[in-house]
């Protein structure tokens, strides 16, 4: 699988680094059931997306859906380290107008409190 | 070899009910499943197998799914389509056969190479028709009465009648009174499937025989339980054996056969891999006091009708699996030619625009499709992407085209149309699937409205220089809250506007560059046609395959 995932918690928000591509299959799935999981004890999430080198239609359907359940949850995510690709394809869709999208760990990280 | 689970053998290999076509062209080899008919070559961009190579004619040849077979047919091309070296007009199709399309050097297709893919259940089939049974014992002799119901089931195919088959055959070998044939589904319990008498009469109640034993057996590790309850005194007081004077019970657990296991010479000498095995169902035999005592039936005959009953049911039950997955691969054929129908676009005709619109599949069904409706002082385009693949694409693609087509024929402002699709789908909860989609709709007087969803910015094309107007939103099916609005522009007479999907920014060459938004730009100013940017595109990714659907839809105002 072409998705790792890498979660810290830095001030009460847990931060979740993803690295490498964010395709409709199994690394779908393995966000989806990552970000459930850590739902289930934080409400504070950063989805760190610096080093995701592609994301896929599907990928970008999950990303909304696990996105808009948290939502629903009462639970935050806020989205950094966005590269051009992953940037175009919100830019495109206009899905930047949903997520709260930050140019830096730091200034997201403030965002929260 | 590979067998499916016991529930639905080979239904998992379903895809490959479909043959194969492998294009070798130099060093590369491409395969294409050969998935509905007529399947199109030529050195056309719409051709569902494109070979760009001017010896290829525009419309070279079909290949053609017909009654007893595949058929090729040359569509009277400059220089021949060949099968195996011989030019040929029409020709049936054999598993590896070669075909060339006027290029006799550079490219071949080899046609549903063996050794590929193959239908397990058959093959499986195939394989245990031919085994023989040892005749060192005469009593095994008698098994070939098995050999004979396994030889039937290549015609008769049907669980019922094997199982009556295996029942009417045991009663006869072991004297018993009655046989029961047992089968396990889904759940994990045995059930019922098949009873007989020695009279030859059907049983239907199973209530009458004893569980506790049947289960025993089951449970145990051994190829069959011989119970004689005269013998045993703790059995004696067992419900059904009481109410029902039985004397002997013998229970044979059907374990799926291995296929490459021999059968065991001995008695004691069971291969433990063969007891392992998973249990498919079990035979169940017993006879009364009063009637005649079984107990002594020569455990070579319980044996040889374990492994043989066992392969007979297994081998009916894959042989109702294929017919399963016969009926649910035409169903599907159905459904895919339907959906291609729908899917085919009947472009209207008005005295101020016109349209055309090409779509480059790169593999199985798509989920990028347009359409055109035209009323009275409009004509409306779109073109939509539908995220995914295969079945699930084309019915979420087909879903949108309907309500689309409709509402646009009902002449619903645009951001009204869109919003109760997002209306619509998100409602039904699909589970991430959503779509990206353009409409635009064009006056007479040359006003132009669309509404962008999640899309590329349409290309307008206007002498000679290109605008990608901005306005979109987002797109349908993913948020149940998104709203919705249209933009408008004014197009003159000559102005072109160019609906793409990804695919086509993203279409790659072989150094992993995408063909992006500058170069499709710049083809999109000069060139006259959409041929001439498929052929550009093609250029640009030379014999790297495609990822994704390229769809372009061009809208031309003529005044």
């Amino acid at each position: 699988m072409a998705l790792k995932m890498e979660s810290k918690t830095v001030g009460g928000v847990t931060v979740v680094r993803c690295i490498g591509r964010i395709v409709f299959g199994d690394e779908a799935s393995a966000l989806r059931s990552t970000l459930k999981n850590i739902l289930s004890t934080s409400k504070k999430i950063l989805l760190d997306l610096s080093e995701v080198s592609y994301i896929d239609s599907g990928g970008l359907g999950t990303l909304v859906g696990v996105y808009s359940s948290a939502r629903a949850a009462g639970a935050d995510i806020k989205l950094t380290g966005l590269g051009q690709r992953v940037r175009d394809v919100l830019q495109i869709t206009k899905l930047v107008t949903v997520f709260e999208v930050y140019d830096s760990e730091q200034k997201a990280l403030a965002a929260f409190h | 070899m590979a067998i499916g689970s016991a529930s639905n053998p080979g239904l998992g290999r379903a895809s490959d009910a479909f043959p194969s076509l492998v294009l070798v062209q130099g060093q590369e080899q491409r395969s294409l499943v050969l998935d509905h008919s007529p399947f199109s070559i030529g050195r056309k961009v719409d051709k569902d197998l494109v070979i760009a190579d001017p010896r290829v004619s525009r419309d070279h040849a079909l290949i053609m799914c017909e009654v007893d077979g595949f058929y090729v047919a040359d569509q009277g091309s400059k220089h021949g389509t060949f099968v195996n070296g011989e030019r040929v007009e029409r020709q049936k199709l054999e598993r590896n056969d070669r075909l060339e399309f006027g290029v006799r050097d550079a490219a071949y297709v080899i046609f549903h190479p063996v050794g590929v893919a193959s239908s397990t259940a058959r093959e499986f089939l195939s394989q245990i028709s031919g085994m023989q049974i040892s005749t060192d014992t005469t009593d095994l002799e008698k098994l070939t009465m098995f050999l004979d119901a396994a030889r039937k089931l290549n015609t008769t195919g049907v669980l019922d009648e094997i199982l009556v088959t295996v029942a009417d055959t045991t009663l006869k070998l072991t004297r018993a009174e009655r046989a029961y044939v047992f089968l396990k589904v889904d759940d994990g319990s045995l059930r019922l499937a098949a009873g007989r008498n020695s009279r030859g009469e059907a049983l239907i109640d199973d209530t009458t025989i004893s569980h506790s034993i049947l289960d025993e057996a089951l449970h145990s590790a051994s190829e069959f339980l011989v119970t004689d309850t005269s013998q045993s005194l703790d059995l004696a007081g067992r419900q059904s054996i009481v109410a029902y004077d039985l004397r002997t019970v013998i229970c044979i657990p059907l374990r799926k056969p291995q296929v490459q296991s021999a059968r065991p010479k001995t008695v004691h000498t069971v291969s433990s891999e063969g007891l392992g095995a998973e249990i498919i169902g079990a035979l169940y035999l017993d006879s009364r006091f009063a009637s005649r005592d079984i107990s002594s039936v020569s455990n070579d005959i319980l044996r040889a009708i374990a492994t043989e009953a066992a392969q007979l049911v297994e081998n009916a039950r894959l042989v109702q699996a294929e017919e399963a997955a016969r009926v649910y691969q035409r169903e599907l054929a159905i459904a895919s030619s339907i959906q291609q129908r729908l899917m085919e676009v009947h472009i209207p005709e008005v005295p101020f625009a016109r349209m055309s619109g090409r779509n480059l599949s790169c593999k199985e069904i798509g989920g990028d499709f347009f359409d055109a409706v035209s009323t009275e002082d409009h004509f409306a385009i779109f073109l939509a992407d539908v995220c995914g693949k295969g079945v699930s694409a084309a019915l979420l693609a087909s879903t949108l085209q309907g309500m689309v087509y409709s509402h646009l024929v009902a002449r619903m402002p645009l951001a009204e149309i869109v919003a109760a699709v997002n209306r619509f789908f998100t409602q039904k909860h699909l589970g991430e699937k959503y779509a990206t989609m353009v409409i635009a709709r064009i006056s007479r007087d040359g006003e132009l409205e669309y509404v962008n969803c999640g899309h590329l910015p349409p290309l307008v094309v206007s002498q000679q220089k290109v605008v990608r107007p901005e306005a979109g939103n987002l797109p349908v099916g993913l948020l149940a809250d998104a709203t919705y609005e249209s933009a408008r522009l004014k197009l003159h007479r000559g102005d072109r506007l160019l609906l793409v999907t990804d695919g086509v920014t993203e279409a790659e060459n072989a150094r992993g560059d995408f063909y992006e938004n500058e170069r499709l730009e710049d083809i999109a100013r000069r060139a006259t046609s959409l041929e001439e940017i498929f052929a550009a595109l093609a250029d640009f990714c030379g014999g790297t395959p495609l990822n994704d659907d390229c769809t372009i839809v061009e809208l031309v105002y003529t005044g």
